[in-house]
């Protein structure tokens, strides 16, 4: 039986079962070679699950609005299922209410091409899950640090380099709102009394939304480049939060998403921190 | 008006000309896409791509635009923001063209008349590019537009493999080509054959009238709940969509000085529809998702007589969970009972 047949024989079952309200997946795009999320609340509808390469969307990012509904299954690559160990940790979701249909990944594309994330990606697998849909993939040796031929630019360089890009930025938000850590009820950029960011699309409040957005990521992001593909001019996302990753990693010892009983990296207390300050 | 041919040669020479007294813009190969950019010459331009990343409409409506400057110490002065220049946009797509014609109805139309929308427009010259291979993100024929449409332009070239096709359509158009040698009925014929085939690559026309009567009663219909549900509550759609024209005021002051500006706002944003008093008449994702549908469906044809999609697809191809306005529209269609 292939993994989409098992997908959905499971589905079907859980649905069937009442064993979950809703089983949260993916189903073909209109347009060829992409996938949207699919929220599948009845037996008979569970042939409309799909999962491949196009399956980009990191599905983590829906639980926080769909949890109240009740028992929710999710399809979860190894990303998604590091999402879901930050959304455990940072108490956004009831693991007893949660059913983890795990599925490795061997990457997403993105028009053809895979998608950059996936190129440096060390969890291919579900870190955390209640069952296996299909095989575990192998390992892959992941590419070279992408940021290294950024890294050898001068400080003047690299700060041109990240205003070229958020130049282009129009303020859209999709990358916020396809992270799965951004389920604030109101953003800092959206406050606005006081207001906080500027409203323009000026290079200084593009990157103020960018960087502040950024430190709201470290110790959080778990690199699945969904802000990344899900940008509509094409910014690539990622170059803040890998950075951010780094130092965390570096500094911390810390990779987000990794396990739920670890304290997150920057939002824990511990008496005993080496740094006094915090003591 | 009579259809005349141009060179490729020719055309460089039209830019050359156009950029003596206006800002020319065009089609920039930016990565794996193209950007309207201020261009020099048309050795800059890429006239090759379907639909550039945004459309045109932030040549007209910028994402950020100065309404007049102050200094806070002087109340009751205001300096008004510098005039814009004349502009020729290159390589307008057709569908993109027929967003400007809807934003002028929006923007110029009946009734009150917007000065920064106008003023510009009132300077801008539209030069069109027939589509002659759409994309797969392609629909204006299926909301009454054509991959040669001419509405909107003040002259539309046709690729003829070369050399173009140009058809003035204004007399602003018309002085552009002038002087250049008239098409032969040949021309005309390729020209039609190009048209015609891109035509049928688009799919099925959508019955917007009868998807007009549908949505008219459907404000309370449990589909836009379920058809929400994979929307991220980003403004994609919208900032990529050649008609949305809505806007949020802002002032920007620092050091005395300040900026009242107008800035890109949209419907999909929770806070485009919060009252000051802290109540908000559509705080649920299904709203929100519901109002860009109707808007573009139902509530323009209230206000202005016609459907605001025309088809360029920008909003199927930028969308970050792709969400297709197309099967939307299917469902709708489907699922909507008849009054």
């Amino acid at each position: 039986m292939s993994r989409q047949d098992q997908l959905r024989k499971r589905a079907k079952e859980l649905l069937a079962n009442k064993e979950v309200v809703m089983v949260l997946g993916y189903r073909a795009g209109k347009r060829p070679g992409t996938a949207t999320p699919v929220f599948v609340t009845r037996p008979e509808d569970v042939d409309t699950l799909i999962f491949d390469d196009r399956c980009g969307p990191n599905l983590a990012a829906y639980l926080p609005r769909v949890k109240h509904r009740g028992k929710i299954a999710i399809v979860a690559k190894g990303c998604d299922s590091r999402s879901i160990v930050s959304l455990l940790k940072e108490k956004q979701v009831d693991r007893g209410q949660l059913m983890i249909l795990g599925v490795g990944c061997e990457g997403v594309k993105e028009d053809g091409r895979l998608s950059d994330s996936c190129t440096t990606c060390a969890h291919p697998n579900p870190v955390i899950c209640d069952e296996m849909i299909g095989e575990k993939v192998a390992e892959r040796e992941p590419a070279p640090d992408l940021l290294a031929e950024f890294e050898k630019l001068s400080p003047d360089q690299r700060w041109q380099a990240l205003m070229d890009d958020v130049s282009r930025c129009i303020r859209c938000y999709a990358c916020r709102q396809v992270c799965p850590n951004c389920y604030c009820p109101t953003c800092f950029v959206d406050a606005n009394s006081p207001q906080w960011v500027g409203k323009t699309t000026a290079g200084s409040d593009n990157m103020m939304f960018h960087l502040m957005r950024a430190m709201h990521m470290a110790g959080r992001c778990v690199e699945c480049g969904s802000c990344s593909r899900g940008c509509p001019m094409g910014i690539d996302l990622m170059k803040f939060n890998r950075k951010v990753a780094h130092i965390v990693r570096e500094r911390f010892g810390a990779v987000a998403g990794l396990k739920p009983d670890e304290p997150p990296a920057l939002a824990a207390f511990d008496p005993n921190d080496k740094q006094e300050f915090i003591r | 008006m009579k259809p005349r041919t141009v060179s490729a040669d020719e055309l460089a020479g039209l830019v050359a000309g156009w950029e003596t007294s206006a800002a020319v813009y065009a089609p920039v190969k930016v990565k794996d896409w193209t950007e309207f950019r201020r261009v020099s010459s048309l050795a800059e331009a890429d006239l090759t791509q379907v639909n550039t990343k945004l459309s045109a409409r932030g040549l007209l409506f910028p994402q950020c635009e100065t309404m007049f400057r102050f200094e806070t110490s002087r109340p009751d002065k205001a300096e008004e923001a510098d005039q814009p220049e004349a502009q020729v946009i290159l390589g307008v797509r057709p569908c993109d063209a027929a967003g400007i014609a809807v934003l002028d109805k929006f923007f110029a139309g009946q009734g009150e008349t917007d000065t920064f929308y106008r003023r510009r427009r009132e300077k801008t010259t539209l030069v069109g590019l027939a589509c002659s291979a759409p994309a797969d993100t392609c629909f204006c024929a299926a909301v009454g537009g054509l991959p040669a449409g001419t509405r909107g332009l003040d002259l539309l070239l046709t690729d003829l493999g070369g050399r173009y096709l140009a058809e003035p359509l204004t007399d602003n158009g018309e002085a552009a080509v002038k002087d250049l040698p008239e098409a032969a009925a040949a021309d005309l014929a390729k020209k039609k054959e190009i048209a015609d085939k891109a035509a049928v690559a688009m799919g099925q026309r959508i019955d917007t009238a009868r998807l007009k009567q549908l949505l008219d009663s459907a404000d309370s219909h449990p589909v836009w709940e379920d058809l929400s549900l994979a929307c991220v509550n980003c403004g994609a759609c919208t900032f990529v969509c050649p008609t949305c024209h809505c806007f949020d005021i802002t002032d920007e002051t620092s050091k005395g000085k300040g900026a009242r500006l107008r800035v890109w706002d949209t419907c999909q944003f929770c806070l485009y529809s919060q009252h000051a008093s802290g109540h908000n008449p559509r705080k649920t994702a299904a709203s929100r998702f519901r109002n860009r549908a109707m808007d573009k469906f139902k509530y323009t044809v209230d206000m202005i007589g016609e459907v605001s999609c025309v088809g360029c697809g920008r909003c199927v191809r930028e969308c970050p969970a792709s969400i297709d306005i197309r099967e939307t529209v299917e469902t709708l269609m489907t699922v909507l009972p008849e009054k």
